[in-house]
């Protein structure tokens, strides 16, 4: 079966600077080479630090980021040219990291639910009722439709966010830290309902995160990146179970335990995430990696695949170790 | 914006005392340009020798000038000039401005690099010197006054609108937009358009009495509307020269231009003020 989302390859370049600026002109690379597939019903977790351009993959989905190479296929078919992306702008909802700046600061949220049907010039017989259906949908009364986006709290915009996306019936929602800002009981509530659409719908969800424990509860299959690289790819029970990259390792053990003492201090990232425009030499890992050897800082590790669906991108991936 | 929101931008006006003030004097103004053949009590050109430089009094409430014209009608008239160039040239300006930055600010990279050095070609002329320049050439008269009035005012204006715009295009709403697959026209005048032209009003209104203060400043200096049409300029000049015999008259034709570009101005503050998101609540929460 052809996957609903195949990205092969994809390459994000960007400028820095202006010409005249110090060092500016210079080629940064954002995203390198950059290879998931996404079938029809699953859920993709994408995990990494802030940096490490998991947004930017979304942009580069949808044709807001213009890439420098690869291909992306949805459905089947290439994507090209502004045609190709506006077809896939239709039929995939993007869902923003701050739901409440999405929402057009002068359109009530009854106008925001509708605005996907009017982009794309699909009639909607009473605008009115249709809003109401959408904003049922999410567990929002009526009357909701006649507020601005400022008089919302937290959950309620990210609902509201959530209508919007489901307008058009899409196949795939991209969730930009779907939980981020909100309270965990709320954090709760809009999980499940995004875990009920999908049952309702068939909907693909691909979760942009840094939440290790919101993958593992909603995500069939996790990537991780780092700086831009896929570092580790693959189910998520197994990569939680026996985590082979050092740094997925590092993430999993960096997670709240409730037995403290059951934490490996010995798998502690240690400093920050290099800076992107000066990425280290070799396997860009080495710089905080606990298990890094000579090989790790001149030559880069090609990403090889351990079994099915599970690759990681080391030059020692520990299979012994279970991850704490 | 819904009809409650105008309510308050119109409430908040009325609040802040200047605002009320000023809106009233606008008010005034506008009235007395749109109805001035009605409240006009004489014809502004005609001419009676025989009652030239009459003071003040109950036949002429302003007195007349030097050919016997009624200086109260001249007055109210003068209004439907200066008002009907100031808000033409302004409005144009206002509109091209707001094309013209939206595109600089929304468009590619060359075209904004082009309007920008135009803009910025364009704002480097003064005013004066500018406006006397294409009175050279053109000749004077209202058509030009209004050219000049939009050569120099548009820069501003394109200026203000494109900052404003690129400030919304990486914003989230804006990125959303895109990935709901909007095109770029409805981006702009959907969402781009209600949320930059609060501050182009405001900016619009108190330029409206420097034009007011230009038109009557050429009229003065013989190069703006030609007599004998009525405007407050050229009454300030025959005042000038018959201010021995008829001081009034400088007063007469001064006054209305202090109180429009009081009014004007106050109306820009109170507008700004009542418009000024971080402001907004303040007072009716």
């Amino acid at each position: 079966m052809t996957p609903l989302l195949s990205i092969a390859g994809i390459c994000v370049d960007l400028q820095s600077g202006g010409w005249l600026s110090p060092g500016g002109g210079a080629r940064v690379n954002i995203l390198s080479d950059i290879s998931l597939d996404l079938a029809g019903g699953e859920t993709l977790g994408l995990v990494g630090e802030s940096g490490s351009g998991k947004t930017t993959l979304a942009r580069a989905v949808l044709g807001l980021q213009p890439t420098s190479a690869g291909t992306i296929r949805f459905k089947g078919a290439d994507l090209c040219g502004p045609a190709d992306f506006h077809a896939i702008r239709r039929s995939t909802a993007l869902m923003f990291q701050d739901a409440a700046a999405s929402l057009s600061p002068r359109m009530t949220v009854g106008q925001a639910v509708i605005e996907p049907f009017a982009i794309h010039h699909e009639s909607v017989a009473d605008r009115r009722a249709k809003a109401a259906e959408l904003l049922a949908e999410v567990g929002l009364p009526p009357e909701m439709a006649a507020r601005f986006p400022h008089e919302l709290s937290g959950g309620q915009a990210r609902r509201v966010g959530v209508a919007r996306a489901l307008a058009l019936k899409p196949a795939l929602v991209i969730a930009d830290e779907p939980t981020a800002g909100l309270d965990v009981s709320v954090q709760a509530e809009i999980l499940n309902l995004m875990a009920d659409l999908k049952d309702r719908h068939g909907l693909s969800y691909l979760i942009i995160t840094h939440n290790l424990a919101l993958v593992r509860h909603v995500a069939d299959r996790i990537a991780v990146l780092y700086l831009g690289r896929l570092v580790e790819t693959g189910p998520t029970r197994q990569i939680f179970a026996a985590p082979r990259h050092p740094y997925t390792r590092s993430l999993i053990a960096a997670e709240p335990k409730p037995d403290p003492r059951r934490r490996r201090r010995d798998l502690a990232i240690k400093g920050e995430i290099p800076s992107i425009l000066r990425r280290p030499q070799g396997c860009e890992f080495h710089t905080r990696c606990p298990v890094a050897k000579d090989i790790c800082r001149s030559a880069a590790p090609a990403l090889q695949a351990l079994g099915p669906g599970h690759s990681v991108r080391c030059h020692f991936p520990e299979t012994h170790d279970k991850g704490g | 914006m819904s009809s409650a929101g105008r309510k308050t931008v119109l409430g908040a006006l009325l609040r802040d005392p200047m605002g009320a003030f000023g809106l009233a004097l606008v008010v005034l103004f506008v009235a007395m340009a749109l109805f001035a053949p009605w409240i006009a009590p004489a014809d502004p050109i005609k001419l009676n020798v025989t009652q030239k430089f009459q003071p003040p009094s109950l036949d002429h409430l302003a007195g007349t000038d030097q050919l016997g014209r009624d200086l109260l009608s001249r007055i109210i008239f003068g209004a439907r000039t200066a008002l009907s160039i100031a808000v033409t040239s302004v409005g144009m300006a206002g509109l091209a401005g707001l094309i013209l930055g939206m595109i600089a600010g929304f468009g590619p990279r060359w075209l904004d690099a082009i309007l920008v050095l135009v803009f910025d070609s364009l704002s480097s002329l003064p005013m004066i010197m500018f406006a006397l320049a294409v009175i050279t050439v053109v000749g004077p008269g209202t058509g030009t006054l209004i050219l000049v009035v939009v050569l120099v005012s548009v820069p501003a204006y394109a200026r203000l609108i494109r900052a404003q715009t690129l400030a919304l295009a990486g914003a989230d709403f804006i990125v959303a937009e895109r990935a709901m697959g909007a095109s770029g026209t409805r981006i702009l005048l959907r969402h781009m358009l209600p949320n930059v032209v609060g501050p182009l009003v405001i900016l619009l209104s108190m330029d409206i009495p420097v034009v007011i203060m230009l038109e009557a400043g050429l009229s003065y200096l013989n190069l703006g509307v030609r007599p004998p049409t009525p405007s407050w300029g050229n009454i300030l000049y025959d005042g000038y020269t018959s201010l021995r015999s008829a001081p009034y008259m400088v007063l007469v034709a001064g006054l209305p231009l202090v109180l429009s570009t009081l009014g004007f101005t106050f109306l820009g503050e109170g507008l700004r003020d009542a418009l000024d998101p971080r402001l907004k609540g303040r007072g009716h929460r």
